[in-house]
């Protein structure tokens, strides 16, 4: 526990249990529960996969979810590893979204899974030359070293030299969890859109984006709605972080896009049709390069709009967006055109109106789909809400403050 | 060109391989049956598909569904058509697409907990009750040879259950699976495999006992007698993107 004397000044938090959002959030792990005992029941035809999108939304969602544990260790280490004071008031906050999120990154598998009642086969018998087990280890040492850094930061905050230790330990396994994650649709030379050296860059610079993000839209609302005084130059950094990551994340996306275009092989190229204006998905290109790219850019790079810190917090939001929707493209376009276009195309695994064979695919997800992943971000809010609570990172947050110069 | 020459404005086709009185696959079958008493280790079965008396016939996607109990949509051979040329010159091409039980596959490698992997004799197979159903393999293959069984019946649209027929269990890998909610191969990865439970029992596989064109040859590669191999001796012959360095056992006589 913290040793400092109890401050009174703090306003205190109404209770979780008379909290309508806690309600909210609960009725809507709940709806996500009912889902996936039908999902259960019905297997995964009660999804909206088939055999040419064979991935939806919870691989997207994964992806997402990983990237945003990521960058909160990112943040907390850097505070650390930099010695950026400024961050220190986050580095808890930082280090329990690192753990949140990598656990709902887990969870997020299970009912993507045929068989999920053999999803401890992953460590019964493990083939090592599977990208999907070097990232299910990944994701497992990062959940647990993220539990054990949170561990000693609030149990043990007197022991420096371990903190330190363990945020030079934090940051090379962030950017290694999100390489092994990229890893997972880089390495497949079969699939043009995926297939590419820049995935790995890509998954880093968007996780630190994301993470960043989160960590910001959490500090408005603790700010906002608990009292919670963050220092402007903690706002400051954060707000360098995001616009450094964005610049760098829409660099290299761009940079792919550039190469396909020019190079203009039908394979690269068909895919990339798709997302740019004009094509089917081009609604995850506006929301990545306009709703979730420019207008946030352009935010935290006028030194007037920046100041507020409410328009971080809107800059944050629409870079959370921005991700997702760039998760959605990396993961669904790639699967619409199938790999030998040839009529009458690939088999779906089902029967539908237009016969048993796509040339094209299409994806939307089903009810299930849509209620299991609201569901687990609702269980993800509850959760970091908890921690907290139960870790007073309230007070904390506010001590590590009071020693930051504005 | 010289003016000796006559071109035929129809392209004819080629003599049958086997210019004995003996069908093809009785010759296979007795290939088959020399290569069976081989180690496995030293046989490598393999598919030659000649495209010229190829007559898009589909009666080897029928012939693999039969055999295998194929849920709706569910399709290891398909017969892919390409149309070339315009009206009145346009031409149509087949090409049966099995799995093409690669040399270096790369399905295998990525599958998280060894469910698939390559035989011995080169068939690229899965074990059902280790798969988890990720279909990470399925993003892997660049055939798209590998489908997933999404658990659905053709009775589901008809009277809401399973019909009759569908209650036949699938034989393959040499083992009774019964179709049943939650149980494998529904939530699994699904492939052709050659009709591994015909070859050990010295049978072809149902693609290439049905084709009445003759068109699909079958047998062991690593043997210089089998017909498999004397087909390909003075034709022209292409493996299916082989510029990626799967190495196919599949070869298509063009």
């Amino acid at each position: 526990m913290v040793n400092s004397s109890v401050r009174t000044d703090l306003p205190r938090a109404p209770g979780l249990a008379r909290s309508p959002w806690t309600w909210l959030l609960g009725v809507l792990v709940l709806l996500g529960l009912v889902a996936w005992v039908y999902e259960l029941g019905h297997g995964l035809a009660a999804t909206g996969m088939r055999d040419v999108v064979s991935w939806g939304m919870y691989i997207f969602t994964f992806a997402y979810l990983v990237g945003l544990s990521a960058g909160g260790l990112i943040v907390a280490s850097s505070s650390e590893v930099f010695h950026i004071e400024a961050l220190r008031p986050l580095a808890r906050l930082g280090v329990l979204t690192a753990a949140v999120f990598s656990a709902a990154a887990g969870l997020m598998i299970i009912p993507d899974l045929g068989q999920p009642i053999r999803v401890l086969n992953l460590f019964i018998f493990p083939n090592w030359t599977s990208p999907l087990v070097w990232d299910v280890t990944i994701i497992t040492i990062y959940f647990l070293f993220s539990v054990l850094e949170l561990w000693v930061m609030v149990r043990r905050p007197e022991k420096k030299k371990t903190l330190t230790t363990l945020a030079f330990i934090g940051l090379p396994l962030a950017v290694l969890l999100h390489s092994i994650t990229a890893i997972i649709f880089g390495l497949q030379m079969s699939r043009p859109w995926w297939n590419t050296a820049l995935m790995a860059p890509i998954f880093v610079a968007s996780a630190i984006l994301s993470g960043t993000a989160l960590i910001v839209l959490i500090a408005w609302i603790l700010q906002r709605y608990n009292n919670l005084r963050i220092p402007a130059a903690t706002w400051r950094w954060l707000a360098g972080l995001m616009v450094m990551a964005l610049f760098v994340d829409l660099f290299f996306v761009a940079s792919d896009y550039v190469t396909i275009a020019w190079d203009n092989i039908p394979k690269d190229r068909q895919v990339l049709d798709l997302i740019l204006p004009g094509g089917p998905y081009q609604l995850t290109f506006w929301f990545e390069w306009v709703l979730g790219g420019v207008i946030p850019f352009v935010i935290l790079a006028s030194s007037k709009l920046r100041a507020k810190a409410s328009n971080l917090a809107l800059a944050a939001a629409l870079i959370l967006m921005g991700v997702y929707a760039f998760r959605i493209e990396l993961v669904i376009p790639a699967f619409v055109n199938p790999l030998i276009q040839l009529p009458p195309g690939t088999s779906l695994g089902a029967v539908s109106t237009s016969g048993s064979f796509q040339l094209v695919g299409h994806y939307s997800p089903t009810w299930v789909e849509y209620l299991i992943t609201v569901g687990l971000f609702a269980l993800t809010a509850l959760a970091i809400a908890i921690g907290y609570r139960r870790l007073h990172l309230g007070r904390t947050i506010q001590e590590a403050a009071e020693h930051v110069a504005d | 060109m010289s003016a000796g020459i006559k071109l035929s404005p129809i392209p004819t086709l080629p003599p049958p391989v086997d210019p004995s009185q003996e069908d093809i696959t009785i010759v296979m079958r007795r290939d088959l049956r020399r290569a069976l008493a081989k180690p496995i280790e030293q046989r490598h079965w393999g598919m030659v598909i000649d495209l010229q008396r190829c007559t898009g016939c589909q009666g080897c996607t029928i012939a693999c569904i039969n055999e295998n109990k194929l849920p709706p949509g569910v399709v290891y051979r398909p017969v892919l058509e390409n149309v070339s040329g315009t009206f009145p010159n346009v031409s149509k091409q087949f090409l049966p697409r099995p799995c093409m039980q690669c040399e270096d596959p790369p399905c295998v490698p990525v599958c998280p907990v060894a469910a698939t992997y390559k035989r011995p004799d080169g068939i690229v197979a899965i074990d059902y009750d280790v798969c988890i159903g990720c279909r990470y393999c399925i993003t892997a293959c660049p055939y798209s040879a590998r489908t997933f069984d999404w658990g659905e019946f053709y009775g589901d649209a008809v009277c809401g259950a399973p019909t009759a027929y569908e209650e036949v269990p699938s034989l393959e890998y040499g083992k009774v699976w019964m179709r049943e909610p939650g149980t494998s191969p529904i939530g699994n990865t699904r492939k052709c495999q050659f009709c591994l439970e015909r070859l050990d029992h010295g049978e072809l596989p149902a693609c290439t006992e049905t084709c009445f064109g003759r068109a699909t040859y079958f047998g062991d590669l690593n043997d210089p007698e089998a017909l498999v191999n004397r087909v390909r001796q003075d034709r022209q012959m292409m493996q299916l993107k082989s510029d990626l360095g799967t190495n196919p056992s599949v070869f298509y006589l063009l």
